[in-house]
Order: C-alpha cells, then sequence, then structure tokens
C-alpha cells in the first residue's frame, strides 16, 4: 500500500512538472524588440519532465471535441506543455473519524479526493509514509472536495460529503477498497460541509455553509431525498457554519462558525434573473462562534447556547468533537494552528479549559480533531503538513504528539489549494497570487 | 480553507507559498473566484462572497492581518460577489456578483457601507450568472464572463467602461463554434486587448440539486452524476485558456488555445498574465501551471485574414 501510494504520488509528479520543450505549433519568432523564446526560456529553470506531457497528448484521440487537432481552425496554440507546474501530489488530510469498537481511523483527503483508513494505533516516530490499510480513490468513487468524514462502527460504514465538485453525500463500507463505486448516496445543498450520525434517532445532520443551516436527514436517505427539517434564519445565529456534532445524549446540536454570513439568493445559471427574497440584508463578518441547537429544532429557531467572545480564542473553527464522558467540547481551530476544549454546557465568552499548542505539538492547520475515551487519546489532522498527530485526551499546551500517522514523507511541502478558481500576478514582487 | 496564498513565479513542482493571508482577522471565506493586483497602488483586491464584500489588502501583506478596507453594507447592494477587477487609470474597483446578477463599480478607496458609482444589471444587458470580470482602461471596455443555463447567452460580453444600468454589451462572444460553456475567470492583456478566458470544461455547468435550502423542483438526479469542475475521463469535454482579439464578436472560435494534457490538469478555472515574460498563469483544482506563450501577447490579424501559421 505504502509503494501504492508514494506511486500514484509519483505518476501525478511526473506529469505535473514544468518543461522546456516548446511545440514547434508555437514557437514563431517575434518581433525585433521582443524577447527571444531562448532568452525568456534561458531565465526559467530547465527540466525535460514535460516531455511526459507532450507524449501524452499524442496519444489523445484526435477524431473530435477539442482534443482535436482540427479546433479551433486557424488558431495559434494547441496542444501545449506547461512551462512550469504547482501541485501537490500527495493526499492532504482535513477530516478524521474514529471507530474504537473496531480499531480503525479514517481520513478524508480533500487534495487527491479519496479516503484513506488506517489502524487505530498506526503511526510513530518515522519519517515515512505510514501505510494506510484501505484507500478509497479513483473517479468511480465520486469523490470531489471532501472536508470531512463520519463513521458507523456498528454498520461498518464511513461518510463523506464533497463541499465542492458534486454535492453529494457518499458512503463506502470498510470492505471497500480503491476504486469502487459507494454504497449509496445522498444529494446535498451544495456546499455541505459536515456530517454527523444519530445512531439512534437513525438521522444525519449536515452543515451547508452558503445557505448557512443545518439540514437533517433520514441516516438511509438516498437520491434526492428530501431533508426531513432545516434549522436556517437570522435568528439560528448560524454562520457559515463547519463542524458539526450530533449529542443524542442531550438532544444538541454543536456547531462550530466562522462568522460569515450574506442573504442567500438563487445564482445559479438555472434561475431567473430577479428573484423575489423579501428585504435585502446585506453581508456581514461576525466573531467565529460555537452554536449549540435543539436537535428538534425545526425553522428559524435561536440557539439554546453560544460560545463566543475574545476570551474563547476561536478563529476559524474547524471540526468539532464532543466528550460525552467529560463533558467537554473539542475544536480544531485552523486559524491559530490551535485545539481548544472547552466545558460542554459552557456559554458565552468563556475561555477554553486547555488549549493544546506550539511549535512542539506539530499541529499545523488543523481541520478536525477526533476524542478517543476509551484510550485516552486525541487525534488532530493537519491540512498544513501531511500528517496527523496523536496526543493523550488531556494534552495541553505545547506538547508533543504521542505519535504521529503521515500520508507523505516528513518535510513534505503542502500548496494548500482546495479547488483554487483565480489567480493574479504581481508584478511588483514577481509573485503569483492564489486564492480557495 | 480559505487564503490567499503567495507563490514565486519561478515555483515549480510540490512547493509551499511564500506567504499565505489567512485568519479570522483577515475576514476572507471560501467561493474567492477571483482576485486582482492593482499595479498603481500595490494592493490585492479579493471579494468574499459568503460575508457580500470586497476587501483591499497591501500587496505584501502576511498572515492573519486584517484588510486595508472592505466594501460591505447596505448601501453596496452586494449578496454574493464572486470576481473583481481593479482599474488603476480610473481609480475604480469593479465586483460580479452571480446572486446580484449585476457589475458594480466602487470608487477604489470606497470601505464601508457605500453605494457603487455604476451599476451593469437587468434583461438586456444579457448578464446572469457573472463569474469572471476585467476591465481595459486603454480601450475604456469590461469584460464579462456569465452563463445561462439554457445556452443562450454563454460567453464573454463586452461593455463600454462608463457603461451603468440596463445596457446591452457592445459585443457578445459565445454560441455553438465558441464552444464556451463553463467558464470563469477574464484576464486582458493591457498592451493588445487581448482577451484571455479560462473555461473549466465544454459541458455547461451541471444544474444544482437545491435552490436555497429547498430541493429544486424538477431536478433529476441523473443531472448530478459527475463532477462538475473536472474534465477527467472526459477527452472530448476537456477545458482550455481560450483568447479574442479585442473585437471580436459574435460566435467564433477561439483566436488562440492552451488545451491538453498540460492544461487540464489545473481544469483552467482562473488565468492571469505576466505580460512582461509572456508568461500565461492558469489555475483550477489543487495546482497551477504556467504556459510561456509569447504568440499571445501580440495582436491578431483581422478575421477574414491569413493567421499566424500553425
Amino acid at each position: 500500500m505504502r509503494r501504492t501510494l508514494m506511486a500514484a504520488a509519483a505518476v501525478l509528479a511526473i506529469a505535473l512538472i514544468g518543461a522546456n520543450r516548446f511545440p514547434a505549433a508555437v514557437a514563431a519568432s517575434g518581433s525585433a524588440d521582443e524577447p527571444s523564446l531562448d532568452d525568456l526560456l534561458a531565465a526559467d529553470c530547465i527540466d525535460d519532465a514535460a516531455i511526459e506531457v507532450q507524449q501524452a497528448a499524442a496519444r489523445l484521440p484526435q477524431e473530435g471535441g477539442v482534443a482535436s487537432d482540427n479546433w479551433p481552425p486557424n488558431a495559434v496554440g494547441g496542444v501545449i506543455p506547461p512551462l512550469r507546474s504547482v501541485s501537490d501530489p500527495f493526499p492532504t488530510f482535513d477530516g478524521i473519524a474514529l471507530d474504537t469498537e473496531n480499531d480503525r481511523v479514517i481520513f478524508s483527503d480533500e487534495n487527491r479526493h479519496s479516503l484513506l483508513v488506517y489502524d487505530r494505533t498506526a503511526g510513530g516516530a518515522s519519517n515515512d509514509v505510514t501505510e494506510p490499510r484501505q484507500w478509497v480513490f479513483g473517479p468511480k468513487t465520486l469523490l470531489g472536495y471532501i472536508a470531512v468524514v463520519e463513521v458507523d462502527p456498528k454498520r461498518k460504514e464511513f461518510y463523506t460529503v464533497n463541499n465542492d465538485s458534486g454535492d453529494r453525500m457518499t458512503v463506502f463500507s470498510y470492505d471497500d477498497h480503491g476504486n469502487v463505486q459507494p454504497r449509496r448516496q445522498l444529494i446535498l445543498p451544495h456546499q455541505s460541509w459536515d456530517v454527523s450520525l444519530a445512531q439512534g434517532r437513525d438521522e444525519i445532520a449536515i452543515t451547508v455553509q452558503q445557505s448557512n443551516a443545518i439540514s437533517l436527514f433520514k441516516r438511509s436517505a438516498t437520491g434526492t431525498a428530501a431533508p426531513i427539517r432545516t434549522i436556517r434564519g437570522l435568528a439560528t445565529e448560524l454562520e457559515d457554519p463547519h463542524g458539526l456534532y450530533f449529542d443524542e445524549t442531550h438532544n444538541e446540536l454543536i456547531v462550530a462558525n466562522h462568522g460569515n454570513w450574506t442573504q442567500i439568493r438563487p445564482y445559479s445559471p438555472y434561475d431567473p434573473l430577479t428573484t423575489d427574497v423579501g428585504e435585502y440584508k446585506s453581508g456581514a463578518f461576525h466573531p467565529s462562534a460555537i452554536t449549540v441547537h435543539a436537535a428538534d429544532a425545526n425553522g428559524d429557531v435561536p440557539p439554546l447556547r453560544t460560545i463566543e467572545g475574545d476570551l474563547t480564542g476561536l478563529n476559524w473553527p474547524m471540526g468539532i468533537d464532543v466528550d460525552l464522558i467529560h463533558d467537554e467540547i473539542a475544536v480544531a481551530n485552523y486559524g491559530d494552528s490551535s485545539v481548544r476544549v472547552f466545558r460542554r454546557s459552557g456559554k458565552g465568552n468563556v475561555q477554553p479549559v486547555r488549549v493544546l499548542r506550539g511549535a512542539l505539538t506539530q499541529i499545523v492547520g488543523p481541520v478536525s480533531v477526533a476524542i478517543d475515551t476509551k484510550n485516552e487519546e486525541l487525534w488532530v489532522a493537519n491540512y498544513g503538513d501531511h500528517t496527523a498527530v496523536v496526543f493523550p485526551r488531556t494534552a495541553s499546551g505545547n506538547a508533543r504528539p504521542k505519535r504521529i500517522i503521515r500520508n507523505a514523507p516528513k518535510d513534505t511541502p503542502t500548496c494548500g489549494f482546495t479547488n483554487a478558481s483565480a489567480a493574479a500576478y504581481d508584478s511588483k514582487r514577481d509573485e503569483i497570487l492564489v486564492p480557495n | 480553507m480559505p487564503r490567499i496564498s503567495v507563490f514565486a513565479r519561478s515555483a515549480n513542482g510540490n512547493v509551499a507559498p511564500k506567504r499565505v493571508i489567512e485568519g479570522q482577522a483577515t475576514n476572507l471565506s471560501r467561493t474567492m473566484h477571483g482576485i486582482a493586483y492593482d499595479t498603481a497602488h500595490d494592493e490585492i483586491v479579493i471579494p468574499v462572497a459568503l460575508s457580500g464584500a470586497v476587501l483591499v489588502f497591501k500587496a505584501d501583506a502576511s498572515g492573519e492581518v486584517p484588510p486595508l478596507r472592505a466594501i460591505q453594507g447596505t448601501r453596496t447592494r452586494l449578496v454574493r460577489p464572486h470576481t473583481v477587477a481593479v482599474d488603476p487609470v480610473n481609480n475604480e474597483i469593479l465586483t460580479a456578483d452571480p446572486s446580484s446578477r449585476a457589475i458594480f463599480v466602487f470608487d477604489r478607496m470606497a470601505n464601508g457601507n457605500v453605494a457603487a458609482k455604476r451599476v451593469i444589471s437587468g434583461a438586456q444587458t444579457g448578464l446572469l450568472d457573472i463569474v469572471g470580470l476585467d476591465v481595459d482602461p486603454i480601450r475604456n471596455v469590461i469584460v464579462a464572463s456569465s452563463r445561462k443555463g439554457n445556452g443562450d447567452k454563454v460567453g464573454l460580453f463586452v461593455f463600454d467602461r462608463l457603461a451603468n444600468g440596463d445596457v446591452p454589451p457592445k459585443q457578445f462572444i459565445g454560441g455553438p463554434n465558441s464552444k464556451l460553456a463553463h467558464f470563469r475567470q477574464v484576464a486582458i492583456d493591457p498592451a493588445t486587448g487581448n482577451i484571455f478566458l479560462a473555461q473549466q470544461n465544454t459541458r455547461m455547468k451541471q444544474m444544482e440539486a437545491y435552490v436555497l435550502d429547498k430541493p429544486r423542483e424538477g431536478f433529476q438526479a441523473k443531472q448530478q452524476d459527475e463532477d462538475d469542475d473536472s474534465d477527467e475521463g472526459r477527452l472530448d469535454q476537456m477545458g482550455f485558456i481560450a483568447v479574442y482579439a479585442p473585437d471580436d464578436n459574435g460566435d467564433i472560435p477561439p483566436r488562440a488555445i492552451i488545451k491538453g494534457p498540460g492544461i487540464r490538469m489545473a481544469g483552467a478555472a482562473g488565468v492571469a498574465l505576466n505580460p512582461k515574460k509572456k508568461e500565461i498563469i492558469t489555475v483550477g483544482g489543487n495546482g497551477f501551471q504556467t504556459f510561456l506563450l509569447p504568440e499571445f501577447f501580440r495582436p491578431f490579424k483581422k478575421i477574414g485574414t491569413t493567421a499566424i501559421p500553425r
């Protein structure tokens, strides 16, 4: 499996690395006052790898479509290899789900669109890639820009949600490996982020970023099944919701919010030019917050309580987990690379009961956390550096992890893209700007 | 993750950004489908879709820093701005908002709850799902990319720079011969006026299953069975970078194109230009590529005359 992970990364890397081979089709001579092509090339790094791109181009079907050499007619350019290419060929962890009954841990990988399953005791002090026991990966999986993963130990299934590119939840079995179709799928609102399972109620709850909502479905819902209820509206204080935990014991939904809010309107190319959405309300920036909602709420219902304010230190909170034995909420605090633990019943501008943060922790851009009360551990999935780190459950301060799971060799850089769709060039600093 | 990553122009391979702008104080959110660098004032302009705002940062910003200025509030009429452009000559910031179905033009120094100077919107404009935008202060035009689901009016809309209200475009590039469908960012080469467009694939953007938080009436699941932004496995629908001359109009194919495996790695959602080095930067998915193409930075011959031989 390790060889598979490394080989797959290597193949992508070969295809992405820049090149010096310039296609004759576009190498026409320039005017006298322009730098020559050789001069331009000489100023840049030279690499033969993109010959691979040219060879791949030759294997494309030429009979039709834009791959054909015949379209567009008489145009400049064509099939051209890049001079340089920046991309990360390795997985990046974001979501995490822990199954202490079957001793597995499952990670979602936003970068390569995959799900990686490890033994719960995996990882250690090695600088090498940690070998997953399963890797769900490939076009049949329908995995897009997935943010999270949820696990059902009883049915031995795991769930993930495409936050972008293919609005759906997909469900896989513990027996699934490789390029496999999901066991079932449920179509979801665009920008759905987290999924949390309520075993007793046989429901799942989903956060939706753009509509500032929580949608609830039957656990077994498939296809275009509609939500059984939705919590949404100004009174809910849901604002760019991310992490979600369905607390059946207390009949509550606990949500991490980034604080962005705007009035969503129909926006797609299939919606009309104008729609009546009532009074215009402008967008707003609010502080990050943890909101707690009644699990039976439906519609525009205020939260039961909110953790928010300077003392909380909340800064783009992503995934959360709840420890029902010790009555604590753990938050992956992406904005300051920390894990913050609050009293479950906390309310208002309260300090966390402990904070795990610092260089020794190796927490870098955390997106999810998982609490293991059975084995007294705390797991953190780092988006920032190709690792997940495991601590004693009550670790605090600048503590070292007890073991590390790596999806790339130590010190492998992370580009950090999530479906980047724009760029700008800074001519003063000779830099390229890419927003996510 | 919402962030602005900054890379050296020469970055190649798997490299980390030189610096990153991110964190609560930045007020950034996801869906930042546009970005502009203001060469005259050394600033970065960025839309924040999920907070209905446009932010301006110092160009050398790094880490968790607040924006210099933020355009947001009831007077702005912004809902979910997706893309931006900056006009350093006329001191204006432009943003396109697919939810408002409008292009807004603000004073460059606008800050807070301020009204737009001009708004291009309405049935005559043909604009709907506006996903890309740039301005050419030399030729005095605004170029927007916009999509309509029934295939009508899917393409590039060219307006007079001072257009205001419900006005028709002066030029429109689109139609079956253009193969324009699922595109995003627009960039204009200031020297030639050549218009660059990033197209993710040649299949129209798929219908979403929900309208707000409600399932879309009549939605069929089979329409959602493929990744909307990727062209993997669909070689006849591959995305590309298309280039047009400033006066192009009608149902025409591109004058220049980047296609093939190199560009499909990115999915080509974004495009930026480095005219000095004759480089085209394309971004999409989880990476970006740089192409060296001096021919694309020269004036194209008028249609009907002989093109540069391939």
